[in-house]
């Protein structure tokens, strides 16, 4: 038996906040549970189990943040203010509207994952080679690639650390749990799979490139401040003036490794191929959640941590912005694949949320959080609908296909043209309320500029999302073109929810926004 | 708090070039096994750095964890995957690798610049921060269990994402019952392929490796004596030479015993 020695110095326990910390530490826990359901249930019970599994504790994590929210509420009339977990985690109002938001947004992913009517949308075996004979067999066998139920919980995990992380070391390995799933699952498609790998491969590259950009922005602010905590660093910077270049270089670096997750201008170029090639339901889960993670980190990271060198950020995002509103909308109006469209115009969106965040006020991070919300529903189900369009060799995205499409099935191609409009930002949809929203804020900060670019954006924004409006009700339909299969009731309420948000949303927006407003606190 | 000291100047000195070069040499070699040992070079210059700046834990974990065990697994990685599955080394883009090599020159430049200008004149705070829990890995251990605790468990999570989606992309199931070996040769005869073993490599005087071919009864090379990979990394001899050197050797002993 080891004695402890008399003279040796006892680390003192750490202080776990479990109760602030469980919608994470569910969610982690259910994609454990999901690995074991793979390990030790037969193949047939395996999908029942995992969606079950997974609904549920996604719900219940749901159910958490909710009550989080409400006690403190009761407490003091505000949101919970604690940091958790050693300092490591702050749990505040932006870290719980965007953890329910996130949480919600995986519920409709789960959703999509399950279809099974229309053939499924993954590979059987994701590791038998395309257009192989065990890839036949496996697929006539019925088999379904269950692992990406737990792939999926340890991504929406790392989703919910990766806004609420305090420490630059706890967002990196967050920005790692995040990442290493969706890389994987962008390669599973079960249809043109060697675009889906080379998806796949092209995100993790340019993905672990910008990871390392992040490291090494840590790196240098570390050397700047001496931590990496952002309290630290928010110490640092408004206290000394000395050697900026450090804070500066690794400012900047820090914004690449969080704009190219966001899909920010130069840092876009990984979007149109990834969202394309990956499997629809994980484009749609992507383009919604990733998004409200990472905008979660940045203004985590430049409000609190950053806020002190304001004047020194503050003309870089208005660069980015103003560049990424344009790039995406105008790049956007030359593209024949609907999906690769969408993939712009989710360009163009992070640039209309850059605008709140370089509002650098409450309101500007309570109609980006808004914003989030709104646009993260409306593209999990436009890529839903998409999905649900299809010819013989599975999903029909170039636009010629879509021709008269409404006139074939109105109430799809209906709700297809309403989530056009939702992104386009006209009124009565939920678009036009985040839209006014981030404009709003963004004027009382004196960024007429950043408006003007970004009404004239939206202007060319509506003008290619009527064009496809126009060609699904007003061009006669092509012979022979795809359909509008019948999905199965998973898929059908996906769609329905994002539809139902986005009407919601723009016509009754208050109890939201108010939602949002309590919410845009930060702690440090 | 004192200075660099000159053991370390020197070692740094000498060390910092190699360890650039070798950096170089894992973009430039051309061969992936070539990339990896240059690969291990740097590593291993990493962990003599962190052992002279008073980082013993990370210099152990550097040789151990990368060096030992990452570098390993490359190594391994590229005998599975097979030398002659070779790279196409086209640029796509033209001018890619230039403009490359000029964004990293630039960005190089920067980095300089930038923390070329931070003050290095003092250590800050390293004998604090490696005697506050009586060691540097007792003070990594108090890092890693209070104020890091919470990344250091999820990590965990990205451990078991590595383990699943290696298992997601890699592993085969058997579909229907597994081949025995009666069935396999079963097997082989119906498909009419080779059924013997293939032949030996060439057996010669002056050579008799794996690389060399044996010859064919017509005096021409047997190309299935020889393992495919060698012939694709061009490591493959050719038996024609082994046979004129004894064909001459014999016409001189010939002439030798005659006269």
């Amino acid at each position: 038996m080891i004695r402890l020695a008399a003279s040796e110095t006892l680390i003192p326990a750490p202080n776990i906040e479990y109760y602030e910390l469980s919608p994470i530490l569910i969610v982690f826990g259910v994609g454990v549970l999901a690995v074991l359901v793979e390990a030790f249930l037969p193949r047939a019970h395996r999908l029942h189990a995992q969606l079950a599994l997974c609904l549920t504790g996604l719900v219940a994590a749901f159910v958490v943040v909710c009550t989080l929210t409400d006690e403190a509420q009761e407490n003091a009339r505000a949101v919970p203010q604690k940091v958790a977990a050693e300092g490591a985690v702050a749990i505040d109002g932006m870290t719980l509207f965007l953890q329910g938001t996130i949480l919600l947004l995986g519920v409709v992913a789960v959703l999509l994952l399950a279809e099974r009517r229309l053939g499924g949308e993954f590979a059987a075996s994701a590791a038998t080679v395309p257009g192989s004979a065990a890839e036949k067999e496996t697929t006539r066998l019925g088999w379904v690639q269950t692992e990406i139920y737990p792939l999926l919980m340890f991504s929406i995990g790392g989703m919910l650390i990766f806004p609420a992380a305090n420490d630059l070391l706890l967002m990196f390995v967050a920005l790692e749990v995040l990442s290493l799933p969706l890389y994987l699952l962008c390669g599973l498609a079960r249809r043109r799979r060697l675009l889906s790998q080379e998806a796949a491969l092209k995100y993790f590259l340019l993905g672990a490139f910008s990871s390392a950009f992040f490291l090494y922005g840590i790196a240098l602010l570390y050397g700047y401040a001496g931590s990496v905590r952002l309290s630290d660093i928010n110490a640092a910077v408004s206290g000394s003036e000395d050697n900026d270049a450090l804070l500066l270089i690794g400012m900047a670096l820090l914004a690449v490794g969080l704009l190219f997750k966001v899909g920010a201008v130069p840092f876009h170029a990984w979007t149109p191929d990834v969202y394309q090639g990956a499997p629809t339901p994980v484009t749609a889960f992507m383009a919604a959640a990733t998004k409200v993670a990472a905008f979660g980190a940045l203004l985590r990271v430049f409000y609190v941590g950053l806020g002190g060198a304001k004047w020194d950020w503050h003309p870089m995002f208005w660069g980015v912005a103003m560049v990424t509103m344009l790039f995406g909308s105008l790049v956007a109006l030359v593209q024949t694949d609907v999906k690769r469209m969408l993939a712009y115009s989710s360009i163009a969106h992070a640039g209309f949320i850059l605008v709140g965040l370089v509002a650098t006020n409450a309101e500007g991070l309570s109609a980006t959080m808004f914003y989030l919300l709104a646009y993260g529903f409306s593209t999990i189900a436009a890529f839903a609908i998409i999905s649900l369009v299809r010819d013989g060799s599975g999903e029909a995205t170039h636009l010629s296909q879509w021709a008269g499409l409404g006139r074939r099935s109105p109430v799809v191609a209906g709700m297809f043209a309403l989530l056009l409009l939702a992104f386009a930002g006209i009124p009565l949809t939920s678009g036009f309320t985040a839209k006014f929203a981030v404009f709003s804020a963004s004027a009382s900060a004196g960024g007429t500029p950043l408006i003007v670019v970004g009404v004239l954006s939206s202007t060319v924004a509506a003008f290619f999302y009527i064009r496809v409006i126009v060609l699904m009700f007003f061009s006669a339909p092509v012979t022979d073109g795809p359909r509008v299969a019948v999905p199965s009731l998973t898929t059908a309420l996906a769609v329905w929810i994002g539809v139902a948000v986005t009407v919601f949303l723009g016509v009754l927006p208050q109890p939201v926004l108010d939602l949002a407003d309590n919410a845009s606190f930060l702690i440090s | 708090m004192g200075n660099t000291s000159n053991g370390e100047a020197v070692l740094f000195w000498i060390l910092a070039p190699i360890t650039v070069l070798a950096a170089l040499a894992v973009v430039g070699s051309k061969k992936a096994v070539h990339s990896a040992l240059w690969m291990a070079m740097v590593m291993v210059n990493l962990a003599m750095f962190f052992a002279v700046q008073s980082a013993p834990f990370l210099a152990v974990a550097q040789v151990v964890v990368y060096t030992g065990a990452v570098m390993i697994l490359f190594l391994f990685v590229l005998m599975l995957i097979g030398v002659d599955s070779s790279d196409s080394l086209v640029e796509t883009i033209r001018g890619q690798r230039i403009a490359a090599m000029l964004a990293g020159i630039g960005f190089g430049v920067l980095m300089i610049a930038g923390i070329g200008n931070a003050s290095v004149d003092d250590f800050n705070g390293l004998t604090a921060a490696n005697s506050a829990q009586g060691g540097n890995v007792e003070g990594l251990a108090a890092l890693i269990f209070t104020r890091y605790v919470f990344a250091f468990e999820a990590i965990g999570a990205l451990l078991i994402t590595a383990a699943l989606g290696a298992m997601v992309l890699a592993h085969r199931e058997e579909i229907g019952e597994k081949l025995n070996q009666k069935a396999l040769s079963i097997q082989r005869f119906k498909d009419g392929g080779i059924v013997t073993p293939l032949p030996a490599p060439g057996v010669y005087a002056r050579h008799n490796a794996v690389d060399m071919p044996a010859l064919l009864p017509d005096g021409t090379a047997s190309e299935l004596s020889v393992s495919p990979v060698l012939r694709a990394r061009g490591d493959v001899l050719e038996p024609d030479d082994s046979v004129a050197a004894e064909a001459s050797q014999r016409a001189q002993l010939g002439k030798g015993s005659s006269s």
